[in-house]
């Protein structure tokens, strides 16, 4: 009985959760492809065995270089895209090579294997009502392409702002256009530099185009923490729904490490005491959700800003 | 990492054909891998990937009598070949273990080992008052060395003299095995050993993790809150060792190693110096099926050399070293 977008946790109940404390597991992942994707970042598929459960977007997993390997963890990785199949099940990752992990993983050709272990986390609860707008700040963009691929699945238009710091860094652009083409949705540029379309923040543009979208709005976003932050304070002041996909260091991404907390709301607290009998020891505490287990994806009022690394 | 994390050959040298049984005070274990506490969650968070019943033990997050929400992020930092933490001993405190977890560790058939902290031994005698005679719990380790709180850590416990009588209190609040989890970041880690077997202590791990600091230059801060944590992972197992074998040493109790174990191999060498048994901690957070894999490969190794039991084995290792030409670098199978 219980409706699906009830999984963003609203209205009293427990969030429930569609990953991270039990429908995972780790398998061995083979490259099928791994191509250049502009501004020095990179489209990586790999190909799973079917029992690796399909990802929905905003979840992650945990990808594990097979030795040797300049890197003992593995790295928690978005899913820009995932399709399953009778015979595999092929996911896709947009990242940039940062560290030495990523670099380690830009290195692999067709036919080499990672292990991978997920899907991990609560994805976006892309069925949620109202009309859905999807905000990208630079490679956070990977999970809202996924995002705007099932919204097409579901045959539902979307608004998608995307900003970063010069046109250079809007990256994936073109495949966001594509997906967006096909079914009518709207593409709103923002960048600091105005190199390319807006010149400013995606929250300011957002700010500017609100008027003129109809609404209700609800907030899908992904991109860095502040402005993520800027985006949950505009939300909440206009009391649009925002779902936000943060980003940890993390060791084991399932909740057993306890190394990625994030900073309760006071609001957040109050529910986690009335519903704490409820929530397996995997999910956080009074005063620290888990990122792996009740995010990524976060409600703009979960969280407290102010504390947000 | 290397040859480290190479998967196993699955279709085992039937494991069951070497006797790998430890004793450790009144508690048997079916062999001597065991998951490390802090790792592992409280023991029934990963049964679904992994047959608990076939390992050793599992020694469960460490609890404290009230619950702990744990240090402020950044927990995590990664660094060469291992990994600094800071949880803070975040746990869910006494009254939610013993009404949530406990039913569930009973259900599991495996062998639980419940870890306990506290600021003072009254702390720990009011955790061992409340659990001490728990069926679902074989035994108790006694987390001495959390390096990641501001009261009651590895500092405060790294005193012969309050080990000793601490573990003579609460020797007295059970049947249970007691086991004492040492710092590795003493003088003399043989002064802190002897002082528990003195105090009553059935077994010791040897170690827990070494304090570290990482820095992040690009933007001038620690990369963990609390500017220090505690390093694990393969970094330290040459560390660990040391400690381990020290340790062994110095008492007559089973000493359970722990530090930086990854594969078969790295466990047979803790044995090897000396500790009756090994716990899987960092591993398990790379793949959380580890233990198994290290209790596999090991048996496998033994199996492969005709060993009937562990003990047939033990206290083979002898003084010296391999002339160069024959130096086993990098470890070949």
């Amino acid at each position: 009985m219980t409706p699906a977008p009830s999984r963003n946790g609203r209205g009293g109940a427990a969030p429930a959760l569609t990953g991270g404390t039990g429908n995972w597991s780790q398998v061995r992942a083979r490259v099928v492809s791994q191509r250049p994707y502009g501004e020095g970042h990179l489209w990586l598929d790999l190909e799973a065995p079917t029992r690796f459960g399909v990802p929905r977007a905003g979840q992650f997993v945990q990808l594990l270089l097979r030795p040797p390997s300049p890197v003992l963890l593995p790295r928690p990785m978005s899913v820009a895209a995932a399709k399953g199949g009778s015979r595999a099940v092929t996911i896709s990752f947009l990242y940039g090579p940062v560290g030495s992990g990523t670099q380690a993983l830009s290195r692999l050709t067709r036919g080499d294997e990672v292990d991978m272990l997920g899907p991990l986390g609560r994805g976006f609860p892309i069925e949620a009502a109202g009309t859905p707008v999807l905000v990208a700040g630079g490679r956070g963009v990977a999970p809202l392409l996924f995002a705007a691929d099932s919204l097409r699945a579901w045959g539902r238009r979307c608004e998608f702002f995307f900003g970063a710091r010069s046109s250079a860094h809007l990256c994936g652009l073109e495949d966001a256009r594509r997906r967006l083409s096909r079914l009518g949705g709207r593409l709103h540029l923002a960048t600091d530099d105005g190199s390319r379309g807006f010149r400013g923040t995606v929250v300011e543009l957002l700010e500017k185009m609100a008027p003129k979208l109809e609404g209700p709005l609800v907030l899908h976003a992904c991109g860095p923490h502040g402005m993520l932050g800027a985006l949950a304070r505009w939300a909440l002041r206009r009391g649009v729904p925002a779902h936000l996909a943060m980003e940890s260091v993390m060791a084991c991404g399932t909740g057993v490490c306890r190394g990625c907390p994030m900073p309760r709301s006071a609001a957040s607290m109050e529910r986690y005491r009335r519903t704490r009998g409820d929530s397996p020891s995997l999910l956080g505490n009074a005063e620290y959700a888990m990122c792996c287990t009740e995010g990524p994806v976060f409600e703009a009022e979960d969280l407290d800003w102010d504390r947000v690394e | 990492m290397s040859s480290r994390t190479k998967a196993a050959p699955r279709k085992a040298a039937a494991p069951a054909a070497v006797d790998l049984r430890v004793r450790i005070g009144p508690m048997t274990l079916r062999n001597p891998i065991l998951t490390a506490s802090g790792t592992f969650g409280y023991g029934d968070e990963y049964a679904h990937v992994i047959d608990l019943e076939r390992l050793g033990g599992v020694i469960t997050k460490t609890v404290t009598v009230k619950p702990r929400a744990g240090n402020a992020p950044v927990r995590i930092a990664e660094t060469p070949s291992g990994m600094l933490n800071s949880i803070g001993l975040e746990n869910v405190g006494l009254e939610r273990f013993r009404a949530e977890k406990l039913p569930k560790l009973a259900a599991l058939r495996a062998t639980v080992v419940a870890s306990l902290g506290g600021e003072t031994p009254r702390e720990l005698a009011h955790l061992l008052e409340a659990l001490g005679d728990e069926k679902g719990i074989a035994g108790f380790e006694i987390n001495f060395s959390c390096p990641n709180v501001a009261k009651g850590g590895a500092r405060y416990w790294a005193v012969p003299r309050r080990l000793e009588r601490t573990m003579r209190l609460l020797r007295s609040l059970t049947g249970g095995a007691l086991i004492a989890k040492l710092s590795p970041d003493v003088t003399s880690v043989a002064d802190l050993a002897v002082a528990c077997e003195q105090g009553g202590a059935d077994g010791l791990t040897a170690v827990n993790t070494f304090v570290g600091m990482a820095v992040d230059l690009d933007h001038m801060r620690y990369r963990l809150n609390r500017s220090t944590g505690g390093l694990s992972g393969p970094a330290i197992k040459p560390l660990a060792l040391a400690r381990c074998h020290e340790a062994a040493g110095a008492v007559s109790i089973p000493v359970l190693g722990s530090g930086g174990i990854m594969t078969g191999r790295d466990a047979l060498e803790f044995l090897a110096v000396g500790a009756a048994a090994v716990q899987v901690g960092t591993a398990s957070f790379v793949r959380p099926r580890a233990a198994l894999d290290v209790l596999e490969e090991m048996a496998q190794w033994l199996a492969a050399r005709g060993m009937r039991s562990l003990e047939s084995w033990r206290g083979g290792l002898k003084a010296g070293t391999v002339p160069a030409a024959g130096a086993p670098w990098e470890g070949k199978a």
